[in-house]
């Protein structure tokens, strides 16, 4: 009788991972395809920057998008730069829920966009915060103009690292 | 002692479940009922060992493995599975020390509490693991040592200081358990400790879903975990409390009288309504709380020592317990007074017919563990000449309810031994007196039928052990062996 417990209770548990594995599996497919779209977006996007690709990290590499990361600009050009608008990436920053990097779009030496070229999506509910916060980060930084904002409740990882990313890219713009 | 048995209320059957006494059956007729039993302990095994493979499938279930590509996500991952393993094994202890009636009858009260025990240091070991893996890995990840990156944790992430004390709470709960550690206290202190558990599994909670990526708002994971912690939830608030306050409110159960059946030991007759739900549990132990100052918080298990007996009309009756001053609770009890009100919880155990699993059955008690066997003679099942009882004490007057077993032997057709005298102090794994011992004398010699009889074994630890020994000596498989610890 023992024996037919451990038996069925052996076979239970491995038809319960294997099926477990299984979608598991098909999860991380389509991740890894949403993953390879928005790096093509990011890849384009960047190219008519013209910002050297130095500087990159290793897990920008891992992702794909080595030609768009690297803090913007030579800062011997970027004065100049600043009046004359264009978009600047800010560091990529590491956190314990995967890495996060953004890119400011300056007309004029006014900030017009923040677009988050990287954010935290280590685990599915990094990946959730991550969808809430950088909205309201980027409302807040066209408010303000500048790092200096509010983080976002719940979400003070991503948050922090979002605007680290975000002063460094203003260095680069020299705002 | 009165020991009719009273009809139920309203239907004018005898105060007995179905399946009472009855002087001659078919032979084998509680093949099926072991068969059934095995299968129901077989099912709770495969049960268990498949949460813990659904714990680490919820995981496998989002991409868990797939993901894993660093290091340090590889120690946040191994992380995470310790985390989910350990949380499985901690509800699976709930279920255990819940009093379910299904996990009770398939493997009894002390089997279960044994499981229970046994799961202790793994699941701590993997909240542990959990909470180191989880350090090290988020730490590599940010490049900050497991300690500043657990401060980090504490200061930063929400929820993740509850998630902390937990972790303290179930290291204080374990040590406390240990064997070595439990001795030094008294039960009260360890009780009072133990309860912390529920507060140890209501702080962990927050973090599991609100930092626990893996049961994020809207997956098929944080549904699965929020229902199988509300079910435990709800077991536990069911078999604990609500259960036992009814039971209490349906039996109205007041102490009768108190009598003396020898130096320090006594009977407790309560009187109360509705008993006949409690008749046919002989052997089966209930917990009784004595509501008086001073003794009302004190749980205290006993089996009942005699059926339940009609004293009026509408299920009025009157009950039993046997008690012996083992320690400072039970001293107490000498001393209640008529008319206390009495709370009742149960009945627990397998230490009745429903463990039988041949039509022979032999019952061994010693001391006052001979009194559950008074119970269990009364209504388990058995043609005359089936039956064998042997009580053992050091003199006649330590066979408690010895007449009454008499008697019942005689009216129902059983073979009685009396083995009294002291212990042999040269040989300490004999469960016999000193002379029968020295004579050579062994259990068939008195059960030559043993082989193929049920075996209930109720009395001291160590005695009980080596009864359990001789028996399993004469050919006993381990599936008739029926024992209950009453000292514990």
């Amino acid at each position: 009788m023992r024996i037919r417990a451990a038996v069925s209770a052996a076979l239970a548990s491995a038809g319960i991972l294997l099926v477990g594995w299984q979608s598991g599996v098909h999860v991380a497919d389509t991740r890894s395809a949403v993953a390879a779209a928005a790096a093509g977006n990011q890849a384009s996007g960047t190219g008519t920057t013209g910002t050297s690709g130095a500087a990159s990290s290793e897990s920008a590499a891992s992702s794909g998008t080595t030609g768009s990361s690297g803090t913007a600009g030579a800062s011997g050009a970027a004065g100049a730069a600043a009046k004359a608008g264009g978009t600047y990436d800010g560091d990529v920053v590491q956190t314990r829920f995967g890495t996060v990097q953004v890119q400011i779009t300056v007309k004029a030496g006014e900030i017009t966009d923040v677009t988050a070229l990287k954010l935290t999506d280590a685990e599915g509910r990094s990946a959730q915060i991550s969808n809430y916060a950088a909205p309201v980060l980027r409302d807040e930084v066209l408010q303000a103009q500048s790092a200096d904002v509010q983080t976002v409740g719940g979400a003070t990882v991503t948050s922090d690292a979002y605007l680290t990313s975000l002063q460094a890219a203003l260095d680069a713009a020299n705002l | 002692m009165n020991t009719q048995l009273l009809p139920s209320p309203g239907t004018g059957t005898p105060m007995r479940p179905a399946h009472g006494p009855a002087p001659v059956r078919e032979a084998g007729r509680f093949a099926g009922q072991h068969r059934r039993r095995l299968l129901r302990a077989d099912v709770l095994t495969v049960t268990a060992w498949s949460s813990l493979a659904a714990s680490v499938a919820l995981w496998l279930a989002d991409g868990g493995l797939t993901a894993v590509s660093s290091p340090a996500g590889m120690v946040t991952a191994l992380g995470i599975v310790a985390g989910l393993a350990g949380m499985d094994l901690v509800l699976l202890m709930l279920l255990l020390a819940a009093r379910i009636p299904f996990i009770d009858g398939a493997v009894g009260h002390d089997r279960a509490l044994e499981f229970h025990r046994k799961l202790g240091k793994p699941s701590l070991y993997l909240l542990l693991a959990h909470g180191l893996l989880i350090a090290v890995g988020y730490g590599m990840a940010e490049g900050l040592d497991p300690v500043s990156e657990a401060v980090a944790l504490w200061v930063l992430v929400p929820d993740m200081w509850l998630a902390f004390i937990s972790l303290a709470l179930f290291i204080a709960i374990v040590v406390t358990s240990l064997v070595a550690v439990r001795r030094r206290f008294p039960y009260e202190f360890w009780y009072a400790v133990h309860l912390l558990t529920y507060a140890a599994v209501l702080t962990s909670l927050p973090h599991q879903f609100s930092v626990g990526g893996l049961f994020a708002v809207g997956t098929g994971q944080r549904w699965y975990w929020l229902a199988i912690c509300i079910a435990t939830g709800a077991t536990l608030l069911y078999y604990r409390i609500i259960q036992p306050v009814r039971a209490t409110f349906r039996h109205q159960l007041t102490v009768e009288r108190v009598t003396s059946v020898a130096p320090g030991v006594v009977n407790i007759e309560m009187s109360g309504l509705q008993l006949g739900s409690l008749a046919g549990n002989g052997g089966r132990f209930f917990i009784w709380r004595f509501l008086a100052p001073g003794l009302w918080w004190h749980p205290h298990p006993f089996s009942l020592s005699a059926e339940p007996v009609r004293t009026g009309p509408d299920g009025h009756g009157r009950l039993r317990i046997t008690v012996r001053d083992l320690g400072r609770g039970s001293a107490q009890l000498l001393r209640l007074r008529r008319g206390t009100k009495v709370a009742v919880e149960g009945p627990y155990g397998l230490f009745s017919s429903a463990a039988r699993s041949k039509d022979q059955v032999v019952m061994i008690g010693a001391g006052i563990g001979i009194t559950p066997l008074r119970a269990l003679l009364e209504t388990t099942p058995f043609a005359p000449g089936q039956a064998t009882v042997l009580l053992r004490g050091h003199s006649n007057k330590e066979l408690y309810l010895g007449e009454e077993i008499l008697e019942l032997c005689r009216l129902r057709g059983a073979t009685l031994f009396h083995l009294t005298g002291g212990r042999d102090p040269g040989s300490p794994d004999s469960w016999l007196p000193a002379a029968e011992h020295r004579a050579g004398y062994a259990l068939a010699d008195y059960v030559p039928e043993i082989a193929s009889a049920d075996v209930y074994v109720c009395g001291p630890s160590r005695w009980a052990g080596n009864v359990l020994n001789a028996a399993r000596a004469g050919g006993v498989h381990e599936d008739q062996l029926h024992h209950e610890r009453f000292d514990w």
